[in-house]
């Protein structure tokens, strides 16, 4: 064996040696130098990919599993879930139209649409994110209501929650607020522009991005009546 | 049978869900993305279990179901990753140099997805050439290469790390 051959295999898999590859580092101390270098560097690139798994993986998986339907029932409570769906939708349309706001889909704007966005963020990750019971700092909240000139809603309204998520360009304040409406997600968004304002429903909730200030923020509520209250009390 | 069934089941779950979940976070680089990756690969194999003839094969047939879960995924949508968020869950608390290990693991993160996935089923899954090839739909010789290529990339990344703390100091 060569040590151009040596080395090809040694880069290709390291942790696998075959018996000409151990004859050659016998002989050669530049590939049994190189092969110990590689095998220091191995280590490291092993730990640097093993990530923590979050806590109680495994029974995650299988509690989540037993919950799921039987397929004969599946059928079901898909039709189900669609005919209630469409009278949730007329209901919903009703409503709006009194309202006269105009409501977009989430078809309608796009799913990368920072309103359609949030509320999947909201509807996927909240829940864990609550048991975590995770608060940051309560002045980078309020700094950054200040900066997009808004309110905090003081009259009944507690934090439930306060952390970090995504937004497009960069990451937002997540503030989940306990409201008398019920739970209401603020995300603010200082630094990056959210584009015009934009009322949105979608997966039985509702969303609005609004800009403001120097960026916007996006508010994600059971229905548009309960972003219209929090809108105002952000505004008064 | 039934029981069977379900115990077989538990065990590959408990078994090979923190491999899966490293593999498909480096892979979306969203922590709850691979969670939620991890779930439909154990959904979608419950489903299918009874099309698995050797128990010996499972941990392959996992690995691509997420793969195809990964890539239908981002046909679906493009994610918007903060890899700032993950920052600090993702720094090891055991004694390493945790710096060297961020650097490393961005290096990673840079690496073009062709040469990253081999290198993780490597590294993760413990997987030889041969087998990589498989799970690709690769040949063995594309799949050395491959690997090759990544490792000569990161220890070059890691080499100019290096030479720029040398030079600071």
């Amino acid at each position: 064996m060569t040590c151009f051959e040596f080395r090809r295999l040694l880069l290709a898999h390291p942790r696998e040696r075959t018996t000409e590859q151990e004859e050659h580092v016998a002989q050669c101390s530049r590939c049994a130098k190189l092969a110990a270098d590689a095998a220091a560097f191995e280590m490291r690139l092993e730990q640097a990919v093993l990530v923590p798994v979050p806590d109680a993986l495994a029974d995650k998986i299988l509690l989540r599993q037993k919950m799921r339907p039987q397929a004969r029932y599946r059928l079901w409570a898909t039709a189900a879930t669609l005919v209630l769906g469409v009278a949730l939708g007329i209901q919903l349309y009703r409503t709006y139209d009194a309202a006269h706001e105009n409501v977009d889909t989430a078809m309608a704007v796009g799913t990368n649409h920072p309103a359609v966005a949030a509320i999947s963020f909201v509807l996927d990750h909240e829940p864990e994110l609550l048991i975590q019971n995770r608060s940051d700092d309560p002045s980078v909240m309020m700094s950054a209501f200040q900066r997009l000139g808004l309110k905090f809603p003081s009259d009944g309204v507690s934090v439930r929650y306060l952390g970090k998520c995504p937004v497009p360009g960069g990451t937002g304040d997540h503030v989940v607020l306990t409201t008398p409406y019920g739970h209401v997600t603020l995300i603010l968004v200082p630094d990056y522009p959210v584009g015009s304002r934009v009322m949105v429903a979608d997966r039985n909730m509702a969303a609005l991005a609004s800009p403001a200030g120097k960026g916007g923020y996006i508010v994600v509520a059971q229905s548009p009546q309960t972003i219209r209250q929090i809108e105002r009390m952000l505004a008064s | 049978m039934f029981a069977r069934k379900e115990s077989r089941f538990e065990s590959l779950v408990r078994a090979c869900s923190p491999e899966l979940y490293r593999y498909g976070y480096w892979l979306c680089r969203d922590r709850f993305t691979a969670q939620d990756l991890v779930q439909e690969t154990f959904a979608r194999a419950w489903k299918s279990w009874d099309d698995l003839r050797d128990d010996k094969a499972a941990k392959s047939w996992l690995y691509t179901i997420l793969r195809n879960e990964h890539a239908r995924l981002f046909e679906r949508k493009r994610l918007d990753i903060d890899d700032t968020q993950e920052l600090d869950e993702l720094v090891d608390r055991s004694g390493r140099d945790p710096a060297q290990e961020l650097e490393l693991r961005d290096a990673v993160n840079t690496l073009p997805p062709a040469y990253r996935e081999p290198l993780l089923l490597q590294t993760i899954g413990g997987y030889s050439c041969a087998e990589i090839a498989e799970i690709m739909n690769l040949t063995e010789g594309a799949v050395m290469t491959r690997l090759t290529r990544a490792r000569i990339a990161l220890r070059r990344a890691d080499g100019s790390v290096a030479a720029r703390k040398g030079g600071t100091r």
